[in-house]
């Protein structure tokens, strides 16, 4: 990874929180939880609407390749997405549009008797609403393994 | 799933009915990579999988989180958390069951409520962690 993208901010970009993709989102990991489907639910009417599972937004972090190509990774069988954190600020409800803007925030090193030389990078995502509202902000840590870590 | 236990009723050491996800399939693996755009094809293309010196395919990282947030938002209602930290352990398989536990760690008063701090892990049939990681919510005192 090239060490001098720390500090890097790239252009902002726009995602549309669709009403289908929550329900999709909510029967891939297995929730049946009605906030996520039905408006006219108690559960969505104490909510103020349907509500964007806790990790939705990964689903958009991939959206915009600016951040990850500026790693300038050299081969990405040796990259591991080590963390992934979520700041919720304010709800994210479907039919938000959200706009995303992508911040390298540090790139470090880190010496490991099992994977050799780390380099570990995190990439903070911050989403606001179409009402200029930070909702959330997500971080990932992606680590490059100086050689290919075995099971 | 729904309305939020109050402040008050909950205390350190707490933890919520396990949450057994699986055995988890082949489909989940594709659902998921539907749902979240995740087409790392080590998830989805067992040839693919195999030729990168992997059993098999294998589960998300994030699959496995999205199943520990559930049994959080299950736990402390729905819009609670207000922070949520994965940290990816290990691979899991088709076939393994995970089962997500959690238990809260620290309590702070806040004005109206509280922060309810909690940590969680995945674990597969063995015991082996899958997923670990920590999260935050606030609790009304109503």
């Amino acid at each position: 990874m090239d060490p001098s993208a720390a500090g890097k901010t790239f252009p902002p970009y726009e995602v549309r929180i669709e009403r289908g993709k929550i329900k999709e989102f909510a029967d891939a990991i297995g929730d049946p939880n009605p906030v996520y489907r039905d408006p006219d639910s108690p559960a969505a009417k104490a909510a103020g609407g349907i509500l964007a599972p806790p990790t939705l937004l990964r689903t958009f972090l991939y959206e915009t390749r600016d951040a990850v190509e500026a790693l300038k990774v050299a081969d990405w069988s040796y990259i591991v997405h080590g963390e992934q954190e979520f700041e919720y600020h304010k709800p994210i409800y479907a039919g938000d549009v959200l706009t995303g803007q992508d911040r390298i925030v540090s790139i470090t090193e880190k010496e490991s008797r099992r994977a050799g030389k780390l380099q570990i990078a995190v990439i903070e995502s911050t989403f606001h609403n179409q009402r200029g509202e930070k909702v959330q902000v997500a971080r990932r840590t992606l680590i490059e393994t100086g050689k290919r870590i075995e099971d | 799933m729904g309305q939020s236990p109050s402040f008050d009723s909950v205390n350190v050491g707490d933890a919520p009915p396990p949450l057994v996800c699986g055995p988890v399939t082949r489909t989940d693996f594709v659902r998921y990579a539907g749902a979240s755009h995740d087409f790392n094809p080590n998830h989805h293309d067992e040839v693919y999988a195999r030729e990168h010196g992997n059993k098999s395919v294998f589960g998300m990282g994030m699959l496995a989180g999205g199943y520990c947030a559930r049994l959080l938002t299950d736990w402390l209602g729905d819009g609670a958390l207000r922070r949520l930290r994965i940290r990816f352990a290990s691979r899991f398989w088709p076939g393994d069951v995970l089962t997500c536990t959690a238990r809260v760690t620290k309590k702070t008063e806040e004005v109206g409520g509280g922060l309810v701090e909690c940590e969680f892990t995945s674990v597969n049939q063995s015991g082996e962690v899958i997923v670990r990681g920590d999260a935050t919510a606030f609790l009304p005192r109503r």
